[in-house]
This record gives structure tokens, C-alpha cells and sequence, in this order.
């Protein structure tokens, strides 16, 4: 790992089919940093996300983690490197119980007692979670289920863990939760890139931010600094 | 694994009457069972002939469960076990009948036969997945099922022609696997070969049901067959799990045939029975649910059995199916209802 | 007047689809007087083939508008057939009538069917309609007193003539017939619905499209013609068993119409013609091999859904676009996004 750089984007271009979302973009995350990606909708957030996590090849630029070339790497090499993703449709597996859910999410680990420890971690920060253990997944509600993937996501022992729009569709005292559990892995060293509509709560919470519009990189800077960026106070802020 | 949930109804008239159907067809059917089963043979046939569609039928189960891929060349497989078991025993018979003092070949002897079945069907499982379906898949996703399906019964129509010239249209069976004479059960005399039969498929499928629930591997192949990306975002390798799946589901079918042989002789149109049968159990269970398929598959072997007993051979094909589509007027999605990912209407 | 041999060739360019079925339709009717196709065993090549072609447009009717495979197609086939033939012997019904009877009935079956299964996935009406094929051929060869079984139900002839020449027009004419419908169909705002339904399910009931309503209509159209050329079957070859009704025979014709193009009723009609005849030549070729034909309709479908789904259609049309590129060239652009 070069200078506790733990994720490289430079000039990468992504898209579908027939339609291109992200251009030129360039982003980095360093160890132990809480970093976000913000923007409105259709900016592109999930697209990069996604490209990032293996679902999407690239069509241009490289992509590093923790030093090595990821770009084009299919998605489940992607996970076993050390990337946890949790997307935003959560992809829970709804007929199996919430501790299956987590089992599943361990796959890749290998020392028992490791996985043991982390779903301890699980259940301390999402206690909703230990009481609804035998229940199946597809039975829970939204916030629940919010906590399960990202819980599922931790499983992996992950360096990174990429959350998308963590807040959406979510009661406020749910994204509070949400949001404490994210700021609680944070402290315990967890390094995270979070993408976000919620901007407001988002800044006060990040290291850093990059703001993606029309899928290119507009604004980048602490979020002290993005809080008193005029464009973002105009436009997201609401100011 | 459970019911998944389905916003289908059964069409608003019939509800009212949905009490009084159930109710009536309940009482007849319990009647006719009481009077079958007075006869022994019934419930013995019943229950072998169950265990061998409970072991097709899962593996059905969870292809199109997992893979999402309706499998019509599954009968093939039985009858690639049928046939790998009649030439590996064949020897080992002829040895029998030249000295039959040979009491460890007549214990273990036909073991083997059953054995290479099942490798010889888990590797064809393999090569279906990488020739066939993998480039299937990467080409396109597009109109998955039906492809798939019509991709296996053109599998299926070369298989059973292929054997047709290769091997020809003469029947190969065993008089019997082991040459014993029939134990006394209850006061019924039931044969060894039938007996071990029964044995085989609940210990299979009591190994496969422990697989999937309590192993790491088995946890995946569910993760799989519930949610592709979540799988892959835990790690999971897809193509790793299909290959499994295939390797295990033609494995079954194909020991299915070999432990049946001395039932079912190794001849071309063998597997059409079995084919129609776990496809038929699939159906009335719901598709891709797995327990739902062992339970359904001994349901099945009752309905035919008692088709059989009261009706005639002839019309096992006829009355299951009027009763699967009554069923499926009342529970379109099953009788313990389906377990498929994706669009519930394609 | 520089103007007019431009004007022509625009017309004809325009109506080349048209222009190229008349073609195929005129190429049909003169086959029987061109060698080897003068002899009346390779004309029975030529009834088979257009047989297998008008089975194979009432089959992908199905599969290719409402992407439902129905397995049991032989069976709804045998069924017309066996009606119509059962009229015929018991009632002396004129097989003209009988053959639509036959088709009433197949398609009434059809209808039942389709109501059940039709609001599942297609899977359901697939295996479903395998079912009933089976239960159907399982009828048939329980009730000999009825149906004579495996012995073979000897059946009236359609036409007094013994040459095939009179038969392969009769097959020609439902072929076109059921082209034509279907075709007809396919263009009203039924084909419109079936569509909306293939593309977006949700949008076509919000629409107001009763999705079930108009898959069930597909399906007992397809029926109904399998029945009534089922009926045609009964009369031509004279004899009838449960065998037609073998889950074989609807590999063969799901093999054609997957070849030809799914989801064109041409390319199922005109493949139909090479591929049979192929096949029966094969038949010919290697009849020390039992079965071979059927490995080659295995074979083939096994390769065209791997490696050409679109099947024969899709290459023409291909062809098609790639002479019209040529002759005018790119249009503009598309506008680049963002």
C-alpha cells in the first residue's frame, strides 16, 4: 500500500450499453478516512460505486486498491480482496434468516474466530439486529434491513466498505441510526466511502467530499470546507 | 427455506367453494389411502419409488432454483447413471454367477456401479455448464428460461438418439443387486434390492438437506439462488456455485438411475418417466423449492401408485395431471408455494 | 421522365418483403414440376415440408409474441387430428368440417389450458402444456375401444385423388391461410398488446391491457390451428396413432421455427422447406442409423440458440440493413449525451 492509499480512481469513464455516466473521473481514499460522494440524482454516485466494486467495467482509467489494478476485475474477486460493498437495493437474501444473511456475508473468511468477533461487532452496533436473529431477512422493515447490509457488508473483515445512499427511504430516527453506526465504524477504523444524497448531515459527519454532477468530479475538499462552499450552499444546502 | 411471498390469487369465484373443494377431496383422498395401503406393496412401492423421484426432483429443484435454468435433458442423466451402473455391475454379476460363495463381492458388489454413477454424472453436470450454458450465459441474459429450456430439450433429443445408435434400443438390466432373499417386515416379505434403495435415497438426501443448510458451500449455493449480486458482494463466485450446483444436480439424477436399474433397465426412452415425474413434482411443490420437491416427490409416488392400483398403468400419465391443474387452480404458486428469484411474471 | 426508373426501383425497395414472400410463395407452387421434386415420393417430401412449415408459423405465433413454449403443441396437433378422424369414422363427418372441428376442439383445450397457467411465468404454460400433451397421448392410448390405440385409427382420405400433387396445394393453401391470419394478427392491435406485454409487463397493465386476456387469445389461436392442420395429418397419411403426438414431434417443429427466427413467422415457413427436406434426405442418406434426423434437429437448435439466437430471419435482416448502409450512407449521428 502506497502512502496509506487504500482507493485510486484516476480518469475513469464508465457507463451502459449506449450511455456513458461517469467522465473523467479522479478520487482517492486513505486509510482510516471517511470520504463521500455526493450529488443530485442521476449525478452517476451508484455508477461509480458500482464500477469500482467490480459490477461495472470501465471503459477508460485505472482503478487501485490498496495498490493493485481492480479495473475490469469481476466482482466477487473484488469483495475477497478486501472491498465491502453495500449497495442500494441491499441485495439481502430474503428466505434466510438474518444470522445466514451474516454467515453468508463471512464467506470469504477463513478464521472462525474472526467471524465470531465481527458479528459480535454487528450485534453491538446494531442491537435491533440480535433480537430479530432467526428472523428471515425478507420479513424486516426498511431500517432493519439498511442495518443488516451494512452489517453483512462488515462480515467480510473489509479494509473498505462502500456504502450507497445508506439514508434512502429511510424515517429520520432510522437514518440517525444508520448514520451513528457508520460514524461508530469510523472510529474503529473502518475506512469508508459513503455515497450520500442527504448532504447536509453528510459534511458534518466526513473527513473529505467529492461533489460528482452530470457525472464529472465539480468539487472536492474537507467538509468544513464544502459547508461553506457557495455552490454547494446554493445548490444542495438549500442556503 | 420457505414460501417466498406471491401476490397470486386463486381466480375470486372459486374462493367460496375453496373450503368445501378442499374438505371433500381431503375425505376421498384419505379414504382411498386407508383402503391402499390394507396392501403392503403399495406403501413399500410408495415409499421406494418416492425416494428415487425425491432425489430427481431436487436436483430439478435446485437448478432452476439456482441457476434459474428448467432442465429438460434431466431424464438423460438418469439414464446415463442407469447405464454406467449396468456396466460397471455387469462384470461384477457374471463374477456372482460364477461363484456365488463370493460373499464381500455380494454385499459390496453392486456399490461401485452406484459410485461411478454418481461421478460420471457429476462431471457430464460440469461439461453441461461450461459448454453449454456458460457461453449461453455470457452471450445473453436475454430470455433466460426459455432459451435454457429449449436448449436442454435439444440436449435431451440428441442424448437419447445419440445412445439410440450407439448403444441401440435392447434393454440392459440386472435381475437384482443383491441376490438375497427378501426380508420380513411387519410379516410382508420385501426384497433386499428395494429395501437398500430406500436407504440410499433417505441417506442422500439427508446428507444433500444437511449440505445446504449447515455448510458453508451449501449457504452459498442459497445465497445464490436467492440473490446473484448479494452473493458476489459476499465474495461468492458465481461460476464456481453453477458448476457445483450442475455437478450435484445431474450426480442425484444419474444415482437415481443407478440404484433403480434392477427396476429400470438402462434402454432409451427410460429417462422420460423420471423426467416427467420430477418436472411433474417440481410443478405441484413450486418451482425451486427444494424441501418442498423431497416432501412432494413421496406425494407423487402415492398419487401414482394409487393411479396405478385403482385406475390402471396405463392412466398414471392422465389423472396426476387433471390433479396438478386443480391444484394449480386453487395455488398457482404451488403447493408449498415457490421459491424463484426475479419477476414472479416474466 | 429521368425520374421514373428511380420512382420504380424506390417502390420496389420499399415493398421488397412483400415482393421477396411472393417470390418464395411462386418458387412453392412450381416446385412439384421441377426435378427431382416431379416424383411422388419427393413430393411427399414437399407435403411433409410445408406441413412442418404451417405447424412451425402456428408455433412461433406463440413462442415468439408471448415468449410461451408450448410443449404439448404435437399433442393439440394429434388431437385435431384424432377428432376429425373419429368424426369421420363414427359420425361420417366430411373431414373438410371434421378438420375444423378437430381445430375447435384443439383449441378449446388450448383455452383451458392457457387460463391456468397463463397468469404464471411462461415456465408454468410450458411444462403445463407438456402435461396435457401427455395426458392427452395417455388418453388416447387407454381408450382403443374408442381410438384403436397403438394399432393405428385408419382414417378417410381428405381428397378421392392417390397422388400427392392435389394434397401438397391443399397443405399450401392452409399454410398461406395460416400465415395470413396470423400475420393479421400480428399486425392489429392484438400484436400491438402481445408486444407491450413481451416488453413491459407493468406498463401494458397500466395501459389498461389485461395481460392474461390477450395470452390466452394467442394461445388458443395456435391451438386452434394446430388442430385444424392436425385434422389435414389425419387425412393425408390415412392413418393415425398416439405416436404423433410424441414430445419429439414438437422438438422438430420447435427446432424450425427457432432456426427460421423466433418471433418470425416467415423464417419459420421458409426454413421449413430446406430444413425437412434436408432431413428427410439424411433420413435417406443414413437409414442404417435410426434417429439420426432427429440428432440433427438437436444439433442444429442446440447450436442456432448458443450462437444465433435470432435464427435465419435475424441473419436476413442483418443482410438487409448492411445493403441498405451500403446504398445510403450514414444518416447523421446519434447526438452524444451530456
Amino acid at each position: 500500500m502506497t502512502n496509506g492509499r487504500v482507493l485510486d480512481l484516476e480518469n475513469v469513464e464508465a457507463g451502459y450499453d449506449l450511455l456513458q455516466v461517469l467522465w473523467d473521473v479522479t478520487l482517492h481514499v486513505d486509510e482510516g478516512e471517511f470520504v463521500a460522494l455526493l450529488g443530485p440524482n442521476g449525478a452517476g454516485k451508484t455508477t461509480a460505486l458500482r464500477t469500482i466494486a467490480g459490477f461495472l467495467k470501465p471503459l477508460e482509467g485505472d482503478i487501485s486498491f490498496r495498490g493493485r489494478a481492480i479495473g475490469g476485475a469481476p466482482a466477487h474477486a473484488v469483495s475477497r480482496m478486501g472491498l465491502g460493498y453495500v449497495s442500494e437495493s441491499l441485495n439481502l437474501f430474503p428466505a434466510m434468516s438474518v444470522n445466514e444473511n451474516l454467515q453468508v456475508g463471512a464467506n470469504a473468511v477463513r478464521d472462525k474466530a474472526r467471524i465470531a468477533s465481527t458479528m459480535d461487532l454487528v450485534f453491538q452496533l446494531f442491537p435491533r439486529l440480535l433480537e430479530r436473529r432467526d428472523q428471515l431477512a425478507g420479513t424486516l422493515s426498511g431500517g432493519e434491513r439498511k442495518m443488516l447490509a451494512i452489517g453483512r457488508g462488515l462480515m467480510g473483515s473489509p479494509t473498505l466498505l462502500l456504502v450507497d445512499e445508506p439514508s434512502l427511504g429511510l424515517a429520520p430516527m432510522a437514518t440517525v441510526a444508520t448514520f451513528e453506526a457508520l460514524k461508530a465504524l469510523r472510529e474503529r477504523g473502518v475506512t469508508i466511502l459513503l455515497v450520500e444524497q442527504n448532504v447536509n448531515t453528510t459534511l458534518h459527519l466526513v473527513d473529505r467530499a467529492y461533489v460528482l454532477e452530470q457525472g464529472r468530479i465539480v468539487l472536492e475538499g474537507t467538509g468544513a470546507q464544502l459547508l461553506r462552499n457557495p455552490h454547494v450552499q446554493s445548490a444542495y444546502l438549500g442556503i | 427455506m420457505t414460501t417466498a411471498a406471491t401476490n397470486l390469487r386463486p381466480a375470486p369465484f372459486l374462493r367460496r367453494y375453496l373450503t368445501f373443494t378442499w374438505l371433500t377431496l381431503a375425505i376421498a383422498a384419505a379414504i382411498m389411502v386407508f383402503e391402499a395401503f390394507a396392501n403392503a406393496s403399495l406403501v413399500v412401492n410408495t415409499l421406494v419409488t418416492g425416494g428415487m423421484w425425491a432425489l430427481m426432483a431436487a436436483g430439478l429443484a435446485m437448478v432452476f432454483g439456482v441457476m434459474n435454468i428448467p432442465n429438460f435433458a434431466h431424464g438423460e442423466l438418469f439414464l446415463l447413471g442407469s447405464f454406467t451402473a449396468f456396466t460397471v455391475f455387469s462384470p461384477i454379476q457374471d463374477a456372482l454367477f460364477d461363484d456365488p460363495s463370493l460373499t464381500w463381492l455380494k454385499v459390496f458388489g453392486p456399490i461401485p456401479g452406484m459410485v461411478v454413477a454418481l461421478a460420471v454424472g457429476a462431471i457430464t453436470g460440469v461439461l453441461l455448464e461450461v459448454v453449454l450454458f456458460r457461453p449461453l450465459r455470457r452471450r445473453s441474459r436475454d430470455q433466460w428460461v426459455m432459451n435454457t429450456f429449449l436448449l436442454t430439450a435439444g440436449v435431451s433429443v440428441v442424448a437419447i438418439n445419440s445412445y439410440r445408435l450407439v448403444v441401440g434400443n435392447d434393454f440392459h438390466g440386472v435381475s437384482g443387486y443383491w441376490i438375497v432373499p427378501p426380508v420380513n417386515v411387519a410379516g410382508v416379505p420385501i426384497s433386499v434390492d428395494r429395501l437398500m434403495v430406500l436407504l440410499i435415497a433417505v441417506v442422500t438426501i439427508g446428507l444433500f438437506a444437511l449440505f445446504l443448510q449447515r455448510s458453508r458451500l451449501g449457504r452459498a449455493i442459497r445465497a445464490v439462488s436467492q440473490d446473484e449480486t448479494g452473493a458476489q458482494m459476499a465474495g461468492i463466485d458465481l461460476n464456481g456455485i453453477f458448476i457445483l450446483t450442475m455437478a450435484i444436480s445431474c450426480a442425484l439424477a444419474a444415482l437415481a438411475g443407478a440404484s433403480l436399474l434392477f427396476l429400470f433397465p438402462a434402454y432409451p426412452d427410460v429417462g422420460l418417466q423420471p423426467l416427467y415425474t420430477a418436472w411433474f413434482v417440481v410443478i405441484l411443490a413450486g418451482l425451486g423449492n427444494i424441501p418442498g420437491a423431497v416432501v412432494g416427490a413421496f406425494l407423487v409416488a402415492l398419487l401414482q401408485n394409487l393411479t396405478i392400483f385403482y385406475v390402471g398403468v396405463g392412466w398414471v400419465d392422465v389423472l396426476p395431471t387433471l390433479f396438478i391443474m386443480l391444484i394449480l387452480l386453487f395455488k398457482p404458486s404451488g403447493l408449498f408455494g415457490s421459491a424463484v428469484k426475479g419477476v414472479w411474471e416474466q | 421522365m429521368a425520374t421514373h426508373p428511380s420512382a420504380w426501383a424506390a417502390l420496389l425497395r420499399a415493398n421488397r418483403r412483400r415482393i421477396a414472400l411472393i417470390a418464395v410463395l411462386v418458387v412453392a407452387l412450381v416446385l412439384p414440376f421441377i426435378p427431382p421434386f416431379t416424383g411422388e415420393d419427393y413430393r411427399r417430401w414437399l407435403v411433409g415440408a410445408a406441413f412442418m412449415a404451417a405447424q412451425a408459423v402456428a408455433f412461433d405465433f406463440t413462442a415468439g409474441y408471448i415468449n410461451i413454449v408450448n410443449f404439448g403443441f404435437a399433442a393439440f396437433v394429434g388431437l385435431g387430428g384424432y377428432t376429425s378422424g373419429l368424426l369421420a369414422v363414427e359420425l361420417g363427418i366430411p373431414p373438410v368440417i371434421g378438420m375444423v372441428v378437430g381445430g375447435a376442439v384443439s383449441g378449446f383445450v388450448g383455452l383451458v389450458t392457457g387460463a391456468l397457467t397463463l397468469r404464471l411465468r411462461g415456465i408454468y404454460a410450458a411444462v403445463m402444456a407438456w402435461f396435457v400433451g401427455l395426458a392427452l397421448m395417455g388418453i388416447v392410448r387407454n381408450v382403443p375401444e374408442l381410438t384403436r390405440g397403438s394399432l393405428g385409427l385408419a382414417v378417410p382420405s381428405l381428397l378421392d385423388s392417390p397422388e400427392n400433387l392435389p394434397y401438397y396445394y391443399v397443405i399450401l393453401a392452409m399454410l398461406v391461410v395460416t400465415f395470413g391470419v396470423l400475420t393479421w394478427v400480428i399486425r392489429s392491435r392484438f400484436g400491438l398488446a402481445f408486444r407491450a406485454i413481451g416488453q413491459n409487463l407493468a406498463a401494458a397493465r397500466a395501459s389498461g391491457i389485461n395481460p392474461t386476456r390477450y395470452l390466452v387469445i394467442n394461445f388458443v389461436l395456435s391451438c386452434a390451428f394446430a388442430g385444424w392442420l392436425g385434422g389435414f395429418y389425419a387425412h393425408y397419411y390415412g392413418i393415425l396413432t398416439p405416436d404423433v403426438m410424441l414430445t419429439s414431434h414438437t422438438v422438430e417443429v420447435l427446432a424450425i421455427a427457432y432456426i427460421g427466427g423466433r418471433g418470425s413467422l416467415w423464417g419459420a415457413a421458409v426454413i421449413a422447406f430446406p430444413l425437412s427436406i434436408g432431413v428427410e434426405y439424411a433420413k435417406v442418406q443414413f437409414s442404417t442409423l435410426p434417429g439420426v434426423h432427429l440428432v440433427l434437429y438437436g444439433l442444429l437448435l442446440i447450436v442456432v440458440m448458443i450462437y444465433r439466437p435470432g435464427g435465419v430471419a435475424a441473419a436476413v435482416r442483418s443482410f438487409d440493413d448492411w445493403l441498405e448502409r451500403r446504398r445510403r450512407p450514414a444518416v447523421a449521428e446519434a447526438p452524444h449525451p451530456a
